[in-house]
């Protein structure tokens, strides 16, 4: 049974697989298309990048994580592609885990986004969900998930204090952002030990 | 006729007491037409009765205020947004469709729309979403949606002005989620998140289901009421009549038609002489936790060790806690247990409580108790007061449809005799028959003679009737907007400064005449009228119809009688009513202190007879002809029938004509 829900769904996963943006996969769980597991990089030269390490063992450390999180072996590959391609013989980028519902309304109605790694983000509430105005009022029946997750990509360096669901993040990044770059990298650091 | 003549004399007077009987009822339909006639006068309710032109205007004076509100049913909206809309296309030159679009973004104000419109047209067509130019889909055979990315051939495709296609499926769902998500549909935009172009209502038809269409069109409609500053919904439950108020006076009063009275500031129930922010702190404190909060502090103790309140309600001194506290202390100075006992005065008394107070330890914990308790005292007689008077109004309902079912009762008993009579030829004949004996006539002319008569007599005895339901219905909702005034008095009450002792000790006996007054039109109503509802059926016996009916005939120029009576000591209470209020909107501005004492003072006197129940036709006390309405007696006196304060006339009631 093909609902238009789903049958967009299987257009926006084919169309990730063969034109994937920069910094991001995602892809929907074995037996249901309505949920999907995707993952985002920190964006280069940001303290969300994960920091450098030239270690070759790390590489396969990710291959195994990303496939154990990704279920698809030919994705993973594309990201230890990239990761080797891109990486400058630094960096690891560091990759953040989210999940995406979505319901039969789709795409006229927004899928619920959540965060799975731990967040210290202004618009990152502590249970992962995400205060991003395309999720809510602003969805348009037009972005895919390429779309959702590009923009959540941005949202990382370009947070908006003026809507803080972590009131500690927002005031630290409008006063101080020397300790708000600190506690990133450190959350960055953590959630790396803790895969 | 006697009781025409009566009737005739009756309405004679009525005319020249023009100022009371303008609540003429609203004869006729209200028109779609905004200059609908409809009775403003406070107090009265809109009598829209459909035989009212039995009773035309040529027997009831009544004269149009000038309105200041219009009540629109469903149709009358329809037909007012039409016209809105007709008037910006018009003017502007766009099409009705953009017209709406544009009158809903500025609330329905066709003056706004045309201001802006005409400041800068570009700003408003970019605010509002509406294009210049409608672009038409690209000229191809087959396009690819912008949703589902589907290839459609061009007609099974369709773009809003901006020209971006989408696949009909996907437009149907776009706007049926929309729609489904409440009133927000009708500010729809095109899907493409970089373009703004509004969707009008002719795509809505274009694209939608069926259902769809129809809750778009009903949330339109709506939409004149809800997002048109100078129109309100009623709030009765169940009535579906808007209300368009002209704001002018600051009289806020409103009747709709289905007989609700409000304030249309502030939608709640009509509450002069308080006004809108006084209605909303009062029925914020009752509902508020704040007064739970005061009866706590005031009524409990908080244990001294787990802190929880506790009501002591019996025995002696010796508390102990509930479980997991456990903790033993003593109720008066709240010190442990183990230190009191015989050595400190006993277990009904303490010491330490009495050494403690003197030397001045408790004093703040207890001053705030004395206060919390003086406050909530203070509250919860006024609440008190103002909750009888609330559920008094139900009652009165009661009494009004207990009024009419006995007017119904002898109108159907009257029906029963018009019926009979026709039907039963033989009474006709021994009538006839001892008529022509009694009057030498032929009995043909005779019978010609006693038909007309007959039948004027019961159009008569209609007519009389259905003007009596009218009054009566009158007369009750007179009553029930006294209540309603004096149960907001007690509102008022409770927001006056304390320290104004003059000002309250006014407004406490305005509000002690009031009642009184208030209480003898209820004996009026329920007393009086009990003796007209105990009627027996009808009888085939000839004798016992002639004198029913000759008994009808008096009971209805009676009864008419008492009508007057009645209503014109109403018409007395009601304008001291109107009195009292318009004194309290005036913050009691108006008011002198030597004469307050002196009318305070005597006021005591007849407050406390007031209470008891006196009977109808206003034979009061004779103190209240000392009453400190009159001033100076000598100059004054009080009609005994309607307690008219004469000051004219000598001898001769001017209210009720009655002699002295």
């Amino acid at each position: 049974m093909s609902t238009p829900a789903r049958k967009r769904l299987m257009r926006d996963f084919k169309r990730l697989q063969q034109d994937p943006p920069a910094g991001i996969s995602g892809a929907p769980q074995d037996n249901n298309i309505m949920l999907w597991n995707a993952v985002i990089f920190g964006p280069d030269d940001t303290p969300w990048d994960g920091g450098a390490s030239s270690d070759v063992d790390n590489y396969k450390t990710i291959d195994c994580k990303l496939y154990g999180w990704l279920h698809e072996s030919h994705t993973c590959h594309n990201l230890l592609a990239y990761s080797l391609e891109h990486s400058k013989q630094r960096a690891v980028y560091r990759t953040f885990k989210l999940t995406l519902q979505f319901t039969e309304d789709y795409p006229n109605k927004p899928p619920t986004v959540r965060f799975v790694s731990r967040m210290f983000h202004p618009n990152i509430y502590a249970d992962g969900s995400i205060c991003l105005d395309i999720l809510q009022n602003q969805w348009s029946p037009i972005y895919d998930v390429a779309a959702i997750l590009t923009s959540i990509q941005s949202l990382l360096c370009d947070p908006n204090p003026n809507s803080p669901a972590n009131s500690e993040a927002a005031r630290m990044f409008s006063e101080n952002k020397r300790e708000y770059n600190r506690r990133v990298r450190e959350i960055v650091e953590q959630s790396w030990t803790a895969d | 006729m006697d009781s025409e003549d009566e009737m005739a004399a009756m309405m004679e007077d009525s005319n020249d007491d023009e100022e009371f009987y303008v609540g003429g009822g609203g004869y006729g339909d209200d028109d779609s037409d905004s200059d609908g006639v409809v009775m403003d006068y406070d107090g009265f309710m809109d009598h829209d009765s459909d035989d009212s032109d039995d009773l035309s205007s040529s027997h009831l004076h009544y004269h149009h205020r000038s309105q200041n509100y219009t009540i629109l049913d469903e149709d009358d909206i329809r037909q007012c947004q039409e016209e809105s809309i007709t008037k910006i296309s018009t003017v502007l030159s766009i099409s009705r469709v953009a017209a709406g679009i544009l009158l809903r973004h500025y609330n329905w104000s066709v003056s706004k729309v045309n201001d802006e419109w005409f400041a800068d047209e570009e700003k408003v067509r970019k605010t509002v979403g509406l294009l210049e130019n409608d672009s038409p889909l690209p000229d191809v055979k087959e396009l690819t949606c912008g949703i589902c990315f589907e290839t459609y051939p061009r007609d099974r495709m369709s773009a809003a002005a901006c020209g971006h296609p989408f696949c009909v499926i996907c437009w149907q769902g776009y706007v049926g989620t929309a729609i489904n998500d409440g009133p927000g549909c009708l500010m729809l935009r095109c899907p493409d998140p970089s373009c703004g172009a509004a969707i009008g209502q002719d795509m809505v038809n274009k694209l939608a289901s069926n259902d769809d269409k129809e809750k778009y069109n009903r949330y339109f409609v709506r939409s004149f009421v809800e997002d048109n500053r100078k129109t309100k919904w009623c709030p009765a439950p169940g009535c579906e009549y808007a209300v368009d108020f002209v704001v002018g006076s600051g009289n806020y009063d409103v009747n709709c038609r289905c007989s609700y009275s409000f304030c249309w500031n502030c939608v709640e129930e009509a509450h002069r002489p308080v006004d809108c922010g006084t209605v909303s702190k009062w029925i914020l404190k009752n509902s508020a936790e704040s007064e739970n909060m005061n009866w706590i502090l005031a009524n409990s103790k908080p244990c001294p060790k787990c802190k929880r309140p506790i009501e002591k309600n019996q025995g002696c001194m010796h508390i102990t806690c509930t479980p997991p506290c456990k903790f033993e202390f003593c109720w008066l100075c709240l010190g442990a247990w183990t230190e009191h006992g015989e050595r400190t005065g006993g277990f009904y008394a303490c010491n330490r409580y009495e050494a403690a107070k003197q030397e001045g330890a408790y004093d703040d914990a207890e001053k705030r108790r004395e206060m919390a308790k003086n406050s909530l005292e203070r509250y919860t007689h006024y609440y008190e007061r103002w909750a009888t008077n609330q559920s008094v109004k139900t009652l009165l309902a009661m009494l009004g449809l207990f009024w009419f079912t006995g007017l119904d009762f002898l109108f159907g008993y009257l029906n029963i005799f018009f019926g009979l009579f026709y039907s039963i030829s033989y009474e006709q004949q021994i009538l006839l028959e001892k008529l022509s004996d009694i009057q030498c006539q032929p009995e043909s002319q005779l019978k010609f003679i006693v038909e007309a008569w007959l039948q004027c007599f019961i159009l008569d005895a209609l007519y009389i009737l259905r003007y009596a339901e009218y009054l009566s219905a009158l007369f009750v909702n007179l009553i029930v907007e006294c209540r309603r005034v004096l149960k907001w008095t007690y509102a008022y009450g409770y927001y006056l400064p304390e320290n104004e002792h003059a000002k309250k000790q006014f407004f406490e006996y305005l509000q002690g005449e009031a009642e009184s007054g208030l209480e003898r039109l209820h004996q009026c109503a329920e007393k009086e009228f009990q003796v007209y509802l105990n009627s027996e059926g009808p009888s085939k016996d000839f004798n016992e119809f002639r004198t029913k009916l000759a008994g009808l005939t008096s009971l209805f120029s009676v009864s008419v009688d008492i009508f007057c009576q009645q209503l014109i000591g109403a018409g007395v209470t009601k304008n001291y009513f109107e009195n009292l209020v318009r004194a309290l909107e005036n913050g009691l501005s108006d008011v002198d202190s030597d004469a307050v004492c002196r009318q305070a003072g005597s006021s005591k006197n007849v407050g406390s007879g007031s209470g008891k129940g006196r009977g109808g036709k206003g034979k009061g006390p004779t103190s209240r002809s000392n009453s400190s309405r009159n001033i100076d007696d000598s100059t004054h006196w009080s009609c005994e029938y309607c307690t008219y304060a004469n000051v004219r006339s000598p001898t001769v009631c001017e209210m009720c004509q009655q002699r002295r």
